[in-house]
């Protein structure tokens, strides 16, 4: 009984990790750029696609293969920046939001095209035979998974608050104008900041796809989830989108569990209309008074 | 006739004798699927017009087609029935889901609407007893008019079904858009705390929108429902929303006729791409992004369909006497305005502490102090932006605490904004007409039905917004858009917006902020006309010869407290006031 909710518990924040990943990135690239990414679930897409080419069709080493991949995302997010988003920046929040929704029908199809619509699994380095934790079972790569993802996360809050881009960033997300006026190369941190966001779905995307199936349409339910979650947390808010991620990734594995999986996925949006309904403003929404 | 309407005729006509031109069952089936999407577009585009993307809006097509669906198959409803039937159940659900997520802005109304889809997506694909699941949903009677003997069988039949409806969908989106409702959801998108004190509901117009669109997509759905006759949670999949989105954009988003461009073009673009084959979603991908990218106006920009309303001559002697204030609470004596004890807190911040003032009838009253003393706070609580922590407003002795802005304004107290508020992206005539608003006295259905009383009301407050414009002394710059408008004619026209609503009383914030010398001697002129009219104006200025020259009395505020209360003459000797403002014993006179 207890041994069962406990496995629930580990199954979910180790998906719920994931989820956090891809939730900070999009939130990042929202609370600076003001750019709601439909893209980002094929980035996820792209990271587990990289790995495995890299990895499966390539041979290279399975780590060495992991940070490319995160890498090589990153550097789609990068050009996606500079030619598209770069382009639209006066525009109204819906137009760079529907290109975005072409960048992620583009991507998706340029996969299918790539890779053909079948799943695949990534055969790693680490050992398929479960292990014992007191209650829990558990495979090694949930474990890595797990471990890479707090890395990232932790990673990710330093690089904001310790480094000289973070410390652009965070001026940026205050007030661009501003920013700029001191001094801040403004392009090149939207540049930093989408390709940033991208290579952390793309790690989502590689971590996650290690632990189940890889998939051009693997993007659509995660993006979806990504979205639940930095609206739970806040469009903008770091530590939102982890708590946000965690959270959800925890009651899926718990509705699954104990509810009806089939409507596992529905879980997060549900979460946000009982969130809707006691908060009308959103979760961490201000009215802001005019002046 | 006009040029427009001839052409218009032209285009009607071609649309009604094609299926008589012989033109193949396929290209019918396109122009249906075409109309089809317009349906779903046109209101995607109302709700759009006031800045809300609904990217779940595919939810309520499906919605719509399971509802007349399953009502035609378990309780053989003919279609005559289950289409309004499915259209009202539809346009429910939008009241539910607007009632939860309206009062969210941009992309968070954007991506819940999006995780809305997909929940009733999954629904559909989980509730097996009632939809049978991905196996989706057969036999799905066609569509009859009451009878059997009278059932819709060919494509020529079902293309002038749906030619009927598009053109409902037509005049209806045209009359709302292209009357004050219309007017209400751009004024919302482009800046909406001026229309909500210009009188105008945000919540109530953006549901009207979200009512009429959802209604629209269900009539949409039990067309497809009895016309496919089958029905799967593939209608629930977002690719769906992202059709119509892409239609609405392309097309023109805002304008009437953008979402029926989109719709015709981007139903034939995907099939000129089958000879693509393996590439053809690739291609389209690329196509959407270069629209978006390039077109972001959407194609009918180009053919500059969008022609404002006429502005009227000069106005007349009726319309200019309007703005003055009949003094119906005049009647009732007390002062106009009375705030009563009002504290509000930021924090442990005391923005404001135990205010108290009256503001009596046809007065003029200062609000001074330096700044960060509450001035622009106290404002905010008589004007309904901010809720007071203690104490309360009243106008002409009933209270207003509490009440949102628009309904302060439709009671006649109405507020100019410290910053330069206008509808940047309309006519300087357009701004004022918007907030004219709360006079129509012609109903929604009026509007709809374009009827005589309609139509004269649209007349008046068209002469009226001129008169305006006129009093402020804009008259010549009735068509120039708002961000064209020098810093000192913005001001003007910000005066002119909040003169629209027919205040009795006024609040101006700071109003000759950014204005030069002769411009303040203008504007002082103004208010003074004003008071002669009967409005009563309380007003914050930094400005000591407007002050001075201006007000009958003057309130002082420091660190959120009222310190001194007065004639200008009295205030100008008060010790404290001179403290605050110079921490020395030099006179007001000399600064």
């Amino acid at each position: 009984m207890i041994a069962e909710l406990v496995q629930h518990l580990v199954n979910g924040l180790i998906v719920g990790g994931g989820y956090a990943l891809m939730g900070i990135g999009l939130t990042l690239i929202f609370g600076i750029m003001r750019v709601v990414n439909f893209a980002h679930g094929e980035l996820y897409m792209l990271g587990a696609f990289f790995l495995y080419t890299l990895f499966s069709l390539a041979g290279l080493n399975f780590f060495v293969s992991s940070a490319l991949a995160v890498l090589g995302v990153g550097v789609v997010g990068a050009v996606i920046e500079r030619l598209v988003l770069r382009r639209l920046r006066d525009q109204p929040i819906e137009i760079p939001m529907l290109a975005t929704v072409a960048l992620s029908v583009i991507i998706q199809n340029a996969a299918i095209l790539l890779w053909d619509p079948s799943p695949k699994t990534i055969k790693h380095v680490f050992s398929p035979v479960p292990f014992t934790l007191g209650p829990v079972h558990m495979v090694w790569i949930r474990v890595f998974a797990g471990a890479m993802a707090v890395a990232l996360i932790v990673s990710s809050h330093l690089l904001i608050q310790r480094t000289r881009i973070g410390r652009a960033m965070r001026a940026t997300f205050q007030d661009t104008d501003m920013a700029r006026l001191t001094g801040v190369d403004v392009d090149r941190v939207y540049m930093f900041t989408f390709a940033f966001g991208a290579a952390l779905a793309g790690a989502s995307g590689a971590l996650l796809g290690a632990v189940f199936w890889v998939y051009p349409a693997m993007g659509d339910l995660a993006a979806l989830k990504s979205f639940a979650v930095v609206i739970m947390g806040g469009l903008g808010n770091f530590l939102g989108a982890i708590v946000g991620g965690l959270l959800l990734g925890v009651s899926e594995s718990l509705g699954a569990g104990y509810v009806s999986s089939g409507y596992k996925d529905a879980i997060g949006f549900v979460l946000i209309i009982i969130l809707l309904l006691w908060r009308p403003q959103g979760l961490f929404g201000k009215k802001s008074v005019p002046r | 006739m006009s040029r427009r309407g001839w052409a218009g005729a032209g285009i009607g006509g071609l649309f009604l004798f094609l299926p008589l031109l012989g033109v193949d069952d396929y290209y019918l089936h396109l122009l249906i699927m075409a109309g089809l999407f317009f349906l779903l577009a046109a209101g995607m585009n109302l709700l759009l017009a006031a800045g809300q993307l609904n990217l779940g809006h595919t939810a309520f097509f499906g919605i719509g087609a399971y509802a007349s669906g399953l009502l035609a198959l378990h309780f053989g409803l003919t279609p005559l029935l289950t289409m309004p039937l499915a259209a009202a159940f539809t346009a429910l659900v939008g009241v539910a889901v607007g009632r939860l997520t309206l009062k969210l802005r941009g992309a968070y109304f954007v991506l819940v609407t999006t995780g809305f889809a997909e929940v009733i997506r999954l629904v559909a694909t989980n509730w097996m007893d009632l939809t049978q699941g991905p196996m989706g949903l057969a036999g799905v009677p066609p569509f009859d008019l009451g009878t059997a003997r009278w059932t819709l069988q060919s494509k020529r039949d079902y293309y002038y079904f749906m030619a009927l409806l598009a053109a409902g969908t037509l005049y209806l989106t045209a009359r709302l858009l292209g009357s004050r409702v219309g007017r209400a959801l751009a004024a919302i998108r482009s800046n909406e705390g001026l229309a909500e004190s210009s009188g105008i509901s945000a919540y109530r117009h953006t549901m009207l929108a979200m009512v009429v669109a959802c209604g629209l997509a269900g009539v949409a759905g039990a067309f497809y429902a009895h016309y496919i006759t089958f029905l799967s949670p593939e209608l629930f999949g977002f690719h769906n929303t992202v059709t119509m989105a892409v239609m609405v954009v392309a097309g023109g988003q805002g304008v009437v006729l953008g979402p029926a461009v989109g719709a015709l073009v981007f139903t034939f673009v995907p099939e000129l791409l089958r000879m693509a084959a393996f590439y053809r979603m690739l291609l389209y991908g690329v196509i959407l992004l270069l629209v978006v990218m390039f077109m972001p106006k959407g194609l009918v920009h180009y053919f500059r369909l969008r022609a404002g309303a006429p502005i009227p001559d000069a106005a007349h002697d009726e319309a200019m006497a309007a703005l003055g204030v009949d003094d119906a609470g005049g009647a009732r004596g007390g002062p106009a305005l009375a705030v009563r004890d009002v504290t509000v807190r930021f924090g442990g911040l005391a923005a404001v502490e135990g205010l108290s003032l009256e503001l009596g009838r046809g007065e003029i009253l200062a609000l001074i102090g330096p700044n960060g003393a509450g001035k622009s706070t106290a404002f905010n609580v008589i004007t309904g932006f901010q809720p007071p922590d203690r104490g309360r407003v009243e106008l002409d002795g009933a209270p207003i605490t509490g009440l949102p802005p628009y309904r302060i304004a439709e009671r006649r107290l109405v507020r100019m904004f410290q910053r330069t508020s206008v509808f940047a992206e309309a006519r300087a005539f357009d701004n004022v007409l918007t907030a004219c608003h709360r006079l129509s006295r012609t109903s929604l259905g009026q509007v709809i039905a374009a009827t005589a009383a309609a139509r004269r009301d649209e007349r008046d407050l068209a002469a009226r917004a001129r008169a305006i414009l006129d009093f402020v002394g804009l008259g010549a710059k009735a068509d120039v858009l708002a961000r064209n408008l020098s810093c000192g004619e913005q001001r003007l026209l910000g005066l002119a917006i909040a003169l629209g609503p027919a205040p009795s009383v006024l609040l101006l914030d700071e109003p000759a902020a950014g204005l030069n010398a002769v411009e303040t001697v203008g504007l002082m002129r103004l208010i003074a006309d004003l008071r002669a009219r009967g409005v009563s104006v309380l007003l914050v200025e930094h400005d000591m010869k407007l002050v001075m020259g201006l007000c009958d009395r003057i309130v002082v505020l420091n660190y959120g407290q009222k310190i001194a209360e007065g004639t200008p003459a009295e205030i100008q000797r008060h010790p404290e006031v001179i403290r605050a403002y110079l921490g020395s014993d030099e006179t007001l006179a000399h600064a």
